[in-house]
């Protein structure tokens, strides 16, 4: 009843980053993917991004998918949304001083912050999640494309929603710390910013998938630890 | 055997190297309008939030409701109302939407129709939205939210600051009206004074982090005076009158500021010592305020000379 | 729902936000016109002025023998100060006689006739007085003027007293 009501509150307050996430990641993603629909083309990629370094470490497997494509549109719109919901949930509470407020109440410590992790958690997988997925069942139709997305490329999307809520955390913490030197208190976005590199640059999935659940687990145990000891 | 609802043991507060709260000793017994007075920067605010568990102090203890300020359960907190400083509310919701909010944590406690009423009285539309109230309008939110769930101790920092002489009366209505129910406790820290001396039955002063008064405000009331002496020739040397707090001297006069003696102890030292004549001044309580938290060598910002 | 609309259309009397449903209920006997004004910035404590403003109603006859004053709650919501201090003003009253207490019933004006006088009240009224006097002869009236002003004085009291004697 009260976890509902708070998780209530958290979620209409994302539901514009919520919507502003899908509508710009639609956008863009609609955008490349209608292009690559006209254009057939399966060299696409080469044209948009000419890093050589994502052709050639994708490209082995999978180079000709226009879903490939909006994979990097995911994990920067995921990681942007991530920063701006951490600000959001965290950081306006201290500036608004809206926290003495919110914390005097009849439950928990940790439940208000497991509402706000719960609305994220809804938010990432509206906005992107259900989005991306439905990219994935577009591109899946061999009268639009003539190259189809592999499994893997769905997988990773799945990826760069979790960093993006590792970045959630990673944010949640620095709001949190109320440590005297600026430099300790960045930890928190420092540890998510090195998670982010271990992961992207991981070409195997399972260790991808274990380093960013042990981030989350690090970044979610110091969290819970600041919550308790904080001043609000 | 009234309850104590409010207790702390040498509660102190270090912000880095600054003293904000020093070994504060209170006792709030129940049933009682108390109000917290002092200068600002006294740490008021931070006293506050150290008693509702907001803070970690530095050193010693708290106790609301007989349980560990560190440690509030969310029962205790139920039982606990509390006005923010500077009322701030979650600007985007309306007052209906922050109505359901609050009350879904109170469900057998809430009073709809007490908080109906409120709103219909202060004329609040109830879809408007918190960010466009005015200060005031916003304050009256606050006080309806605060008193809908019938606390049992209601703590109010500084709840009148910047508001209009007609909600500040609302608020002390409020603290009225809450009080005559069985067993309700108010705390209430204020700037202005006239308010204080109207609803309160004990006064807290609290002067630089250091607790100087908690007692009743009649006590308070009668103890500090202000004593002017007049004097043929020149002022005595030494004032060795009891319960001397300041001293001020001008040719002739003597003002004094005495805590606790009796109006005959007065007049004696003044015949012992030789003065003309003596006058009592009549202080109201912003008057003594002012005086008892006056630092020791204080004078007045402007001087006029005679020519 | 009578209440909520007294609070707003009521522009005659300042209704306080509480259920007084019941005070209206109980306190049927509250004297009219019983006007108490308070301030909190005078250097008089709150309950002593309460007092004395009952006190002077009482000496002009405003309040007669047997009335009742209002409930000690009712007249705290009403000036909106604390009901400790009605309380204290009304037990300062008890203590110089003017009024009398029933547990349950409520606070009376007392009987003059009963109504005790010791030494220091004396000593006030003498303090008064010579306050009056000094001002008079500071206004350069003689002390002929000042009986005849004392004595037309008194007999507005005495006749404000006897004309509501009458009306009873």
């Amino acid at each position: 009843m009260r976890f509902l009501a708070l998780l209530r509150k958290e979620l209409r307050e994302s539901l514009p980053w919520m919507l502003l996430t899908a509508i710009v990641f639609l956008a863009i993603g609609g955008f490349s993917l209608r292009e690559a629909h006209l254009y057939g083309m399966y060299d696409w990629s080469e044209r948009y991004f000419s890093s050589r370094y994502i052709s050639e470490t994708y490209g082995l497997l999978y180079r000709h998918s226009p879903l490939q494509v909006i994979g990097p549109v995911l994990l920067l719109t995921s990681l942007g949304l991530g920063l701006v919901l951490g600000v959001r949930h965290f950081w306006i509470p201290y500036f608004t001083r809206t926290w003495p407020f919110l914390i005097h109440r009849s439950v928990d410590r940790t439940t208000i912050f497991w509402a706000k992790l719960a609305a994220a958690i809804i938010t990432f997988l509206i906005s992107l999640g259900a989005v991306w997925a439905a990219f994935y069942s577009y591109s899946c139709h061999p009268e639009r494309f003539t190259m189809l997305p592999i499994k893997r490329v769905f997988i990773e999307g799945w990826l760069f929603i979790a960093l993006g809520l590792v970045v959630y955390l990673g944010t949640a913490l620095t709001g949190l710390s109320t440590a005297r030197w600026y430099t300790t208190r960045i930890f928190g976005l420092a540890f998510a910013t090195v998670i982010i590199c271990a992961t992207i640059f991981e070409w195997r999935l399972g260790w991808a998938f274990a380093a960013i659940i042990i981030g989350a687990a690090i970044l979610l145990s110091q969290i819970n630890d600041t919550i308790s000891n904080r001043e609000f | 055997m009234t309850e104590t609802v409010l207790e702390t043991e040498g509660l102190t507060k270090y912000y880095g190297s600054t003293l904000a709260v020093d070994h504060l000793d209170l006792k709030i017994p129940q049933g009682c309008i108390c109000g917290f007075v002092g200068r600002n920067g006294a740490g008021k605010t931070t006293a506050i939030k150290l008693m509702l568990g907001l803070l970690r102090p530095t050193a010693g203890s708290s106790r609301l409701l007989g349980c560990d300020s560190a440690a509030l359960t969310p029962a205790i907190r139920q039982r606990i109302g509390y006005v923010t400083e500077g009322h701030r509310l979650f600007r985007w919701m309306s007052i209906a939407e922050l109505e359901k909010f609050q009350r879904s944590f109170f469900p057998k406690q809430w009073d709809d129709k007490f908080f109906a009423d409120m709103i219909e009285y202060f004329n609040l539309p109830k879809k408007r939205k918190i960010k466009n109230l005015s200060n005031g309008e916003r304050a009256q939110v606050s006080l309806a939210l605060a008193l809908a769930p019938n606390p049992e101790l209601l703590i109010m920092d500084d709840p009148t600051l910047g508001l209009d002489a007609a909600i500040r009366r609302q608020f002390l209505e409020g603290m009225i009206e809450l009080i005559m129910r069985q067993g309700r406790t108010v705390l209430f820290s204020s700037h202005i004074l006239g308010d204080v001396e109207r609803v309160s039955d004990r006064i807290v002063v609290i002067d630089k982090g250091v607790l100087r008064a908690n007692c009743s405000l009649e006590e308070f009331r009668a103890a500090v005076k202000k004593v002017i002496l007049s004097f043929a020739d020149s002022t005595p040397a030494e004032v060795d009158i009891e319960g001397l707090l300041h001293c001020r001297r001008s040719e002739n006069e003597l003002e004094l500021i005495l805590i606790g003696p009796a109006d005959e102890q007065i007049g004696k030292w003044a015949d012992k010592n030789g003065a003309e004549k003596y006058h009592i001044v009549k202080m109201n309580l912003e008057d003594q305020f002012i005086e008892y938290t006056a630092p020791a060598n204080h004078r007045r910002l402007f001087r006029w000379e005679e020519t | 729902m009578v209440h909520s609309t007294q609070c707003i259309k009521s522009i005659s009397t300042i209704v306080p936000i509480l259920n007084i449903e019941g005070f209206i209920n109980r306190g049927k006997t509250a004297v009219m016109g019983l006007w108490i004004q308070i301030s909190s910035g005078s250097g008089e404590p709150i309950y002593v002025q309460v007092a004395e403003q009952i006190s002077e109603a009482i000496a002009k006859g405003e309040l007669a023998k047997g009335d009742k004053l209002p409930a000690v709650r009712k007249l705290a919501a009403e000036l909106v100060i604390n009901p400790n201090t009605v309380a204290r003003a009304y037990s300062r009253l008890e203590r110089t006689g003017l009024v009398t207490s029933k547990t349950g019933s409520g606070t009376f004006v007392s009987d003059p006739k009963l109504r005790r006088r010791d030494a220091a009240d004396i000593n006030v009224l003498t303090e008064r007085m010579d306050n009056v006097i000094t001002r008079g002869l500071n206004l350069g009236l003689e002390g002929r003027d000042l009986i005849e002003l004392f004595k037309g004085r008194l007999a507005k009291f005495v006749n404000k007293k006897a004309e509501r004697r009458k009306n009873d």
